[in-house]
């Protein structure tokens, strides 16, 4: 659980950094979109059902890390967004473990 | 058939084969159902704001931002202010999240589909209206983020109860006898 609630804050984060470390252009623009869709994604993930969304931390992580290599982002914004995705990346491996049983889960209905 | 029924009510198990609990019970509802009701609630406001009918909204950290995210173009895409689409799609998951009894992931399958359906794009829109808000409004919306995350706590604890409802209706689909 706690991998996604710290995967959510870094979402928040993300929403919240361009007014506070005074950085717009692309870089606000990215980070107010994947922003809350880490954070959903990762509140999502708190529940056993829907775990497997944690591995969206991923690509969302990726992103963060390969964005300002592709657009100009000021280097605040830049060390942020890499900072933040590779924590994301990491919390994704983390806390994957599930106890309750589903039946076939998903797998059965797919 | 009617053996089978007898002896599930004797045992008193409403939990799914393989399952470890039973996701209708209402330890597993009642969060939801409180959710939808809080989400109701701000909706319901927020619309009444947006018609007019409130005249002042409640905004304790982003200055007018909530005038300007409730008073957007895109609040006005549809012929409804958009919040009183919001308070629908919580009247919905309130109601088919309330029908039924502890067993109803087989009694009522289809109303916990209708349930983990409307949980879902309730979600999606709120957090789709999350991303807009500063990018084409530069404005946030308290109320808005507060509805838009209670939305979003909704999926989770619902998708379990809709994942037995869909595993019952392909075992009956299949024939495999319920016991």
């Amino acid at each position: 659980m706690w991998p996604r609630v710290l995967s959510a804050l870094l979402g928040i984060w993300l929403m919240v950094a361009p007014s506070l470390l005074h950085y717009d252009g692309h870089a606000s623009i990215s980070d107010r979109i994947v922003g809350p869709l880490i954070a959903a994604t990762a509140i999502i993930a708190i529940w056993e059902i829907t775990r497997p969304l944690r591995w969206l931390g991923i690509p969302f992580g990726l992103w963060l890390i390969f964005a300002p290599a592709f657009f100009s982002f000021p280097s605040n914004a830049l060390v942020d967004n890499v900072v933040v995705g590779v924590a994301l990346v990491i919390l994704a491996f983390l806390g994957g473990g599930v106890r309750e049983k589903f039946g076939g889960g998903w797998r059965e209905v797919v | 058939m009617a053996e089978a029924i007898a002896s599930r009510a004797r045992s008193g198990s409403d939990t799914p084969p393989g399952w470890s609990y039973d996701p209708s019970s209402w330890r597993e509802r009642i969060p939801i159902l409180i959710l939808a009701l809080v989400g109701f609630g701000i909706a319901s406001y927020l619309a009444l704001y947006q018609l007019g009918v409130v005249r002042h909204v409640w905004e304790p950290f982003f200055g007018n931002g909530s005038e300007r995210v409730l008073h957007s173009a895109i609040s006005r895409l549809l012929p409804v202010p958009d919040a009183a689409l919001g308070a629908a799609g919580y009247l919905v998951d309130a109601v088919s999240g309330v029908i039924g009894g502890r067993g109803r992931w087989r009694t009522l399958p289809w109303v916990v589909i209708v349930f983990g359906v409307a949980v879902g794009p309730l979600g999606a829109v709120s957090v789709a209206l999350v991303i807009i808000q500063p990018l084409l409004v530069h404005g946030w919306c308290t109320l808005c983020l507060t509805s838009a995350l209670i939305s979003v706590l909704m999926i989770g604890p619902a998708m379990d109860e809709m994942l037995a409802s869909l595993q019952y209706l392909k075992r009956r689909s299949s024939g495999v006898a319920e016991g």
